[in-house]
């Protein structure tokens, strides 16, 4: 006899078959989550980090996210942007017809080279979007030697 | 498309969303990051009400090295139907939210009848 696996709903959702399907081929082709931290959330702002001559610039979309709800700190070379999402529906006991958005808790973090210098470091938070800029520290920057020729 | 974006190549992405309805009211919540006051336009043509943000391009000059934030322009668009007050329409911008909020008319707003017992 063989045995089946059980399952506890007759009823065909597509959705659940397509997020089965696609869990299966995760397996098979070893892809991990992108995300696979203790603390980080499935959902997560996005970021951009950007390296120009003299400093890296992170980019973070925060939409709704109050400056007080904000922490970004720097240790051992390793930035942590934390904050918390508050929850936006404005007028409680309402009927909601659509909720794209999300809210919660959220951290990112990112490793930084050497080069950076941590007492220079400056964030400026502007239309839902904060921006890092992490200068290099002043020997790694490059240096335009002028070059003569006799 | 909207015609003003027709020319342009940049591409359009809609805002998340959210609506909900409370006390003859509708409230619509998109998140736009990035797009100011300034680079925001709300409008209703005939019967749609058409929301568009621009973003600044380039918004960080260099060497990407990660990239997950999409380049785009926001575009969104809903049907209006009857019960809509046209005349009435809020919009505030903060943190890179825009806060819409539509007054539905009178006359649609439903009539509660007092069932009196004897």
């Amino acid at each position: 006899m063989d045995l089946i696996k059980w399952r506890p709903s007759e009823v065909f959702d597509p959705m659940t078959e397509l997020d089965r399907m696609r869990e299966e081929f995760d397996r098979f082709f070893g892809l991990e989550p992108m995300i696979s931290g203790l603390f980080d959330r499935v959902k997560s702002p996005a970021i951009d980090v950007v390296e120009q001559d003299d400093a890296f610039v992170v980019t973070c979309d925060l939409p709704g996210v109050d400056m007080k709800d904000l922490e970004v700190n720097i240790a051992n070379n390793v930035l942590t942007i934390k904050g918390e999402k508050k929850d936006s529906r404005e007028v409680k006991d309402s009927k909601v017809y659509r909720q794209e958005s999300w809210f919660g808790s959220f951290q990112r973090t990112l490793s930084l080279p050497d080069i950076v210098d941590p007492d220079k470091i400056e964030a400026v938070m502007k239309d839902g979007v904060l921006k890092i800029t992490l200068p290099k520290k002043e020997e790694v920057k490059p240096k335009q030697i002028a070059v003569k020729v006799s | 498309m909207a015609k003003e974006l027709e020319n342009k190549t940049r591409r359009v992405l809609a805002p998340v969303a959210d609506i909900c309805e409370a006390g003859g009211k509708v409230i619509l919540r998109l998140e736009m990051p990035g797009v100011s006051k300034d680079n925001l336009e709300v409008k209703i043509e005939n019967d749609e009400l058409i929301i568009e943000g621009k973003r600044e391009v380039p918004e960080t000059k260099g060497k990407y090295l990660l990239q997950e934030r999409r380049n785009a322009d926001f575009v969104r668009r809903y049907t209006l139907d009857d019960t809509i007050d046209r005349e009435k329409v809020e919009a505030v911008m903060k943190n890179g939210v825009l806060h819409l909020t539509l007054h539905m008319k009178e006359t649609s707003k439903p009539k509660k009848i007092e069932v009196k017992t004897k």
